[in-house]
């Protein structure tokens, strides 16, 4: 029998990235037989280039996007969304959007998908959270998902066929990627209160919380069966 | 009370990362557009609390409210060991994180701050595993090594990390009961606390920084190799002639911690440093480490 080997980078500039490796080697243990995985930090071009797909972990955005600016791994970043499966968590879904609000001068953002998302968008530490979330409309029998939210960003639009409006036009931050996702912006969910929390375009997919925080490893198997495989 | 997986959830998406020590606004720009994952907001950095000789105190809440509302990345502040009402203010405040620092002048000689009554996560500095099991019982979301604040000497972060270490080590060396309830006696640690560390395979419920004499790009890629999920760095940057190159180095030097032409690159022409205060020059009761119990 053939084995296919699949490698899943996270991204490790900064942020919480150990915990999706951890929970991907728990998700891919058993049932598997198929596919070989490895799961990769990727901090250099080279280790991009090896990837299969990409996570790209929660932290600070700011962060991120410095540091990948500053050590030249912007562009291979934003070259590898124009093809790869790629999957952004908090800090992530803000780095992989066309456009964020709340933004800091400076900041650089990949664009792989057609959202506007909001920095810090429930406020500071004291409004962070976790509460269990029902996903089985788009993850099967997933009813009962502790998910935790930390500082964390929401989707504010996901046309972006008008111009920003109402809000500090200083804060907004454009993509400079010229790709562009031609697949419909699907939203996966939105809490009760209407605050879209969870997309994917394509293969791309974008959450507000910290799946990798969680003790189940649901949403890791999810994301290799759906996207990577 | 808000869940310790959220207060521990913010220290872990801080990791790889460098927390600045910062007195204006204006810091608090530099720092952030260098790519810090947070600051701390202080009225004085610990360079200039040690040459000063005075009590040191909470920053005025002004003055850290400014920093808050000048950056987006976490802001931390400091209160002193033991002082819970500083800790409230700060919590009204609403600060991210609240560092019970030894860098201050203690409030409490024989207590800590009950963490777990606080919303607003601690982080707490510890220069051995007693100190670091009694803190994070206590409460605390995050931990730090203690080093000598303010003195450009690395050597009492590196000694703080590698005992730590060591002592886990032994900790899990130990097969009877009877040894491991002993040796919590002997670190004067709730004995749950060092079975859960035991059963955790040595790993600490929370992320584990390392501080206090972090100076150059080098200095932070050291305390990486040792093993700490990310740096403080205090006096160092703004004590030196380019604050915005240095910043930005130590935070390259952080993600690429294990490639040295990386940190070659990193640690070159940064003009010149924080002048630095060698450990061995200070008397004992000048250490600001041994500050906490």
């Amino acid at each position: 029998m053939s084995v296919t080997k699949k490698i899943v980078g996270v991204l490790a500039l900064q942020g919480a990235f150990i915990e999706h490796i951890q929970h991907f080697s728990r998700a891919t243990e058993n049932g598997y037989s198929k596919y070989q995985f490895e799961f990769l930090e990727v901090r250099t071009e080279e280790e991009l280039a090896q990837c299969d797909a990409l996570v790209i972990p929660g932290g600070e955005s700011t962060s991120m996007s410095l540091i990948a600016e500053s050590t030249g791994l912007l562009e291979p970043l934003q070259e590898f969304v124009r093809t790869k499966p790629v999957w952004g968590t908090c800090a992530g879904l803000i780095f992989i959007s066309k456009r964020v609000e709340n933004g800091k001068e400076g900041q650089r953002i990949l664009g792989a998908m057609d959202i506007q998302v909001k920095r810090n968008a429930f406020g500071r530490q004291l409004d962070s959270f976790v509460t269990d979330l029902d996903f089985s409309a788009f993850i099967p029998n997933l009813t009962k998902f502790p998910t935790v939210f930390i500082r964390a960003p929401v989707v504010t639009d996901i046309s972006l066929s008008k111009a920003p409006h109402s809000y500090d036009v200083d804060s907004i931050i454009e993509s400079s990627n010229s790709y562009v996702n031609t697949g419909p912006v699907e939203v996966l969910h939105k809490l009760e209160n209407g605050l879209v929390v969870a997309v994917r375009q394509g293969n791309k997919l974008g959450t507000s919380f910290h799946p990798e925080l969680s003790d189940n490893y649901s949403f890791h198997k999810w994301f290799i069966d759906e996207f990577v495989i | 009370m808000v869940e310790f997986k959220v207060k521990a959830g913010l220290a872990q998406m801080l990791k790889g990362g460098v927390i600045m020590d910062v007195v204006t606004p204006e810091q608090a720009k530099i720092a952030e557009r260098a790519g810090a994952c947070a600051v701390m907001a202080l009225e004085r950095i610990p360079a200039d609390m040690r040459a000063s000789g005075q009590v040191c105190r909470m920053s005025d809440p002004k003055m850290i409210k400014e920093i808050m509302n000048s950056v987006s990345i976490p802001v931390m502040a400091k209160c002193r060991i033991g002082h819970t009402v500083e800790a409230q203010i700060l919590q009204a405040l609403e600060v991210d994180y609240i560092d019970e620092s030894e860098v201050l002048t203690p409030a409490d000689k024989v207590y800590h701050i009950k963490k777990n009554n606080f919303d607003v996560p601690f982080v707490c500095g510890a220069r051995n595993l007693g100190e670091a099991l009694r803190r994070v019982s206590e409460g605390a979301a995050m931990l730090r090594t203690k080093g000598e604040a303010g003195t450009g000497d690395i050597s009492e972060a590196v000694s703080h990390i590698t005992l730590i270490k060591e002592q886990i080590q032994h900790a899990l060396s130990l097969s009877t009961e009877d040894e491991i309830a002993a040796y919590a006696k002997e670190l004067r640690v709730p004995l749950e606390s060092l079975k859960d560390l035991i059963a955790r395979k040595g790993q600490f419920p929370v992320v584990n920084f390392a501080a206090g004499g972090v100076a150059t790009p080098a200095d932070a890629a050291l305390c990486m190799q040792l093993g700490c999920d990310g740096v403080f760095v205090g006096s160092g940057i703004f004590k030196s002639k380019n604050p915005e190159k240095l910043a930005k180095a130590i935070v390259n030097a952080v993600t690429n911690f294990q490639d040295p032409k990386k940190v070659l690159e990193y640690s070159t022409d940064l003009g010149e440093l924080m002048f630095g205060v060698s450990i061995d020059s200070l008397k004992e009761k000048e250490k600001l480490s041994t500050r906490g119990w």
